[in-house]
């Protein structure tokens, strides 16, 4: 898969690599290069190191900002070949090369990230020269970031597969060489993992390899571009809900024996001064899709969801949108149903997902009307509770998916 | 019988502890601080660790730290008189976070989860 590459001190081993996955960020890849290049000489400088742009071949120019960037840590430029995009290509890619450079610790940035500093690459590294084999970051986003991490990916792996690991489609992680072979080896690439379904295939697979997993704080929130992302229109959505529920068929075995969860160790202490800047939402045309879409969906919602829980979903779909709500109960009994409609293939798993939107993004509403005057503490504990009621749910899940 | 550990540097709390989780089915053995902690932790192999916070010369937070590194999936419920260190990061590590009461109840509902959480080992 890697068609260009661009190795000028011509590496061919290092203990320590800082991936940036990348596509058309000419903008902004210089900024998260030059702290991962203090980052590495600062809390690395006895161990062989380089950085490493793995890109969609970029036509904006990424290539030449990235090499043309001064850094003491040698770098090396990796694409795929033109027309080939995604983030999960990318770190095929970086997967490859880290193991054929024998990397003991890999940590992955993203190249769009401006809140970054050196201190990112010593959080997100160094425990993996200690026990831990997979790291992710502690940080704080707006309450509005990547709402599908918090309404759908982090409380359904945590109810799956038991470990707490609040970000586990953060964009940043460090991981060991062990784990970059096994992400090679692991089966079950496909379009989603290849591309926005990267992140939580990486963390489930470590979940499921029992890697240690360790979590870090990295004493800034995250700041990166704004991207229109938070509606179920947004590819990230699709792509991380597919790549769960694939991964649900996958691991059966393992997850149907989890119960409760467990909380993993953490690495790095201080407090977070900073907040990350406001994310404005379109209440409205959330609203609009949860009520438009769920009407014309009816018909396959009641071929997918238990008949009581689709009664609910019925009330649900009555309330006004002055007094709306979208319970979690209900919420995870939904997405359970869902995905053993998806294990089934009750319908087209493409169309499944899709259907999955309106249903989302009720949710999404729900959560921000819920939480609107709140502030990062109390958003937490909503969260929490959240992924409580996950737990709480599973019964409903084992007795659907298994028949128990 | 599942053996708990209880770290409390209020004797009271760790009498009344022993007593509420004996009542419970539990095992329960007791230390008044963090002085010799891992070495208890060696010899006494809890399930589960109920750990104050603010304790004079030692700090819950920073054992469960310490804990984490040598017994990485030992069940650990935090247990303070303070609701205000729930908001620490350090907080993140524990199973559970339950502020201290006369009421016992919330422990206990806890220690009987933390103690039913299972990660298959394959």
């Amino acid at each position: 898969m890697i068609a260009i590459q661009d190795n000028p001190r011509g590496i061919t081993s290092a203990q320590v690599v800082v991936g940036i996955p990348s596509f058309n960020e000419a903008q902004t890849i210089a900024v998260p290069t030059m702290q991962a290049d203090k980052g590495l000489s600062r809390h690395f400088s006895g161990r062989s190191a380089v950085i490493i742009n793995c890109d969609n071949h970029s036509p904006d120019g990424t290539r030449r900002v990235f090499m043309e960037t001064p850094t003491n840590s040698p770098k090396i430029y990796i694409s795929t070949p033109e027309g080939v995009t995604g983030k999960g290509n990318n770190l095929r890619n970086l997967f490859e090369r880290a193991v054929a450079l024998k990397a003991q610790a890999v940590i992955v940035i993203d190249a769009d990230l401006a809140s970054i500093t050196p201190q990112w690459i010593h959080s997100l590294g160094s425990p993996l020269f200690d026990k831990s084999e997979f790291v992710t970051p502690l940080y704080v986003r707006h309450k509005y970031d990547r709402l599908v991490n918090n309404s759908v990916a982090y409380p359904l792996t945590r109810a799956l597969y038991g470990r707490r690991v609040r970000q586990p489609v953060g964009g940043e992680f460090g991981f060991s060489g062990r784990l970059a072979q096994s992400f090679l080896e692991a089966e079950g690439w496909n379009d989603a993992v290849a591309n926005f379904g990267i992140d939580i295939w990486m963390t489930t697979i470590a979940m499921r390899s029992r890697a240690q997993i360790i979590q870090s704080f990295v004493g800034k929130p995250k700041i990166h571009r704004a991207r229109a992302q938070e509606s179920s229109a947004s590819p990230v959505f699709e792509n991380v809900v597919e790549t769960v529920f694939q991964l649900m068929c996958r691991y059966e075995e393992f997850w149907k024996d989890v119960k409760w969860s467990r909380p993993t160790a953490v690495f790095g202490f201080g407090a977070e001064l900073e907040v990350p800047p406001p994310i404005k939402l379109d209440t409205q045309r959330l609203w609009d899709r949860f009520a438009s879409g769920v009407p014309s969906l009816w018909a396959l919602y009641a071929q997918v969801i238990q008949p009581a829980t689709l009664g609910k979903l019925a009330e649900v779909a009555e309330l006004p949108r002055e007094h709306f709500e979208f319970p979690t109960a209900l919420w995870a009994k939904v997405l359970y149903d869902f995905a053993r409609a998806y294990k089934n293939e009750v319908a087209p798993r493409a169309d499944l997902i899709s259907a999955l939107g309106p249903l989302y993004d009720g949710k999404t509403l729900s959560f921000v009307i819920e939480t609107e005057h709140m502030n990062t503490q109390q958003v937490e504990e909503i969260i929490e509770d959240q992924c409580i009621q996950f737990e709480k749910a599973k019964p409903y899940l084992l007795e659907r998916w298994f028949g128990r | 019988m599942a053996k708990i550990l209880v770290v409390d540097d209020e004797e009271g709390i760790r009498i009344l502890y022993s007593m509420e989780l004996h009542d419970e089915g539990y095992e329960v053995v007791t230390l008044p601080d963090g002085t010799g902690l891992i070495e208890t932790l060696d010899k006494e192999q809890p399930d589960c660790v109920v750990l104050d916070i603010k304790m004079r010369e030692y700090n819950g937070l920073d054992l469960l730290q310490e804990i984490r590194k040598k017994y990485y999936d030992m069940p650990v419920i935090l247990n303070s008189a303070y609701s205000s260190f729930k908001v620490d990061l350090k907080a993140v590590a524990a199973d559970y976070y339950v502020v201290k009461s006369s009421d016992l109840r919330e422990l206990k509902d806890k220690l009987k989860v933390a103690l039913e959480a299972r990660i298959p080992r394959g």
